[in-house]
């Protein structure tokens, strides 16, 4: 590594005292961090071959520069490994692309996560969760990799709470969300290969994003029975009048169900889109939209989402179990789309 | 004793060991030109030109003029900021939820 490290250095007495400075300083989520000494931060990015001051992504609202170091220091406290690094560069490329625009996701009341979906072959080789309690604990990988991303918003990009993270409620996401897909028991394209890569290819699917909302359907043996419940407690969700994208997380038993009527992604897709569609006369009566009741709103249809497309459909959870999720996206996809990126090893 | 490095960057342009750096406040705004930006919620037009009003009526400012943005989470465009550049001194961006 050519050029040196950049940050200002900090002295503590030892491990415990460099973990209550970091908490001290501000830089933590709230849980203990590992202190990020340069020897770790320098195997961080020897294992990207990435000198310091590469910049990662440019942040216009801030006007920040995300430089591969800061990300290594931030990647440290999260507790990842070197070999997390490529994943966590690849989704800080992504909320650093206009197309998902940081601004709203990372500052607004509504409160986003950084929803980060992991597919191809790194997903496998970092044994990056894609099965049973997809959402929550025991995952290494996917609990620091999504932490080192929140940690670059706060500390490089300034989305604090209280002051440029105005997140109302906000939601335990926040902290770290990510998932990869069921690839090797799904029988539908990858989300990564939907989106334009190839099969072999690993890549990160970012976008700003709600909690998951689950459903059940433990009743049904057709894809159109599951899909019906999934759009009746989907087509009131999120940011209703908005129309962001949509995530659907599709787990083991539904999805062996909705692949045994034959059903694809496309034709998924297509079905909750029409499916999720509201009255403008339910809209204006539950006062979400504005505007007095006209005799024609009761059979004027308004999609949740602007597109078929922008639902997004994700194999992934437990084998066992009927249950899925729902996922709405943050605002509006006018104001920030999900992206896709490779990671690059 | 260990050694520790810094997570944090100071955002905005500026030295990063000093932060951002901030266009000079003006001492009054009596006689000063109000830009107003606007960024498409419900009623933040309407609270916007209400405190563009009370910048003139109690404060002093010259007129008031208003712009908006193409949505609440992009930053104003170009074209916004060439304007404000050329005929205003102060401007007040904000929004109405």
């Amino acid at each position: 590594m050519a050029s040196s490290l950049a940050s200002a250095r900090l002295a503590a007495a030892d491990e415990g005292e460099a973990m209550e400075l970091c908490h001290r300083k501000g830089w933590t989520d709230g849980l203990p961090v590992v202190p990020p000494t340069p020897a770790r931060v320098r195997a961080m990015l020897e294992g990207l071959g990435l000198e310091p001051d590469h910049e990662i992504a440019y942040v216009a609202h801030r006007a920040v520069s995300i430089t591969a170091e800061k990300v290594a220091i931030n990647a440290v406290m999260a507790g990842c490994l070197p070999e997390h690094m490529p994943v966590v560069v690849a989704a800080v490329e992504a909320i650093g692309d206009p197309r998902w625009t940081y601004h709203g996701p990372g500052t607004s009341t509504a409160g986003a996560g950084v929803l980060i979906i992991v597919n191809g072959p790194v997903a496998r080789e970092l044994d990056i969760n894609a099965g049973d309690n997809l959402f929550g604990p025991g995952w290494r990988a996917n609990l620091t990799i999504g932490r080192a991303v929140r940690l670059v918003m706060r500390n490089v990009c300034g989305s604090r709470p209280g002051t440029l993270d105005r997140g109302t409620l906000g939601h335990p996401g926040k902290l770290s969300y990510v998932i990869a897909e069921n690839e090797a028991e799904s029988p539908w394209t990858p989300l990564h290969v939907e989106r334009g890569l190839r099969p072999e290819q690993s890549a990160v699917t970012v976008m700003a994003a709600e909690s998951p909302h689950q459903f059940y359907n433990q009743l049904s043996s057709t894809a159109e029975g599951v899909l019906t419940t999934l759009a009746d407690n989907m087509r009131i969700s999120g940011n209703v009048m908005g129309q962001t994208q949509y995530v659907l997380v599709i787990a083991g038993e539904h999805m062996r169900t909705i692949a045994g009527s034959g059903w694809d992604k496309p034709r998924i897709r297509e079905f909750v889109f029409a499916h999720t569609q509201n009255s403008h006369a339910h809209l204006k009566r539950t006062q979400r939209m504005s505007g007095a009741i006209l005799p024609e709103d009761e059979s004027r249809m308004r999609p949740l989402c602007a597109s078929p497309d922008d639902i997004l459909v994700v194999a992934a959870g437990g084998r066992a179990g009927a249950f899925s999720a729902f996922i709405p996206g943050w605002g509006s996809a006018r104001a920030s789309l999900a992206v896709t990126k490779e990671v690059t090893r | 004793m260990i050694e520790i490095l810094d997570p944090t960057v100071q955002p905005g342009a500026g030295d990063p060991a000093t932060g951002p750096t901030w266009a000079p406040r003006p001492d009054s705004l009596a006689g000063r030109r109000i830009g107003l930006i606007e960024n498409t919620k419900h009623n933040s037009d309407r609270l916007l030109q209400r405190i563009g009003d009370l910048l003139k009526s109690e404060y002093g400012a010259a007129e008031t003029r208003m712009w908006r943005k193409r949505n609440s989470s992009v930053p104003a465009h170009e074209e916004i900021i060439a304007e404000l550049k050329q005929s205003c001194d102060v401007m007040v961006a904000g929004i109405g939820d």
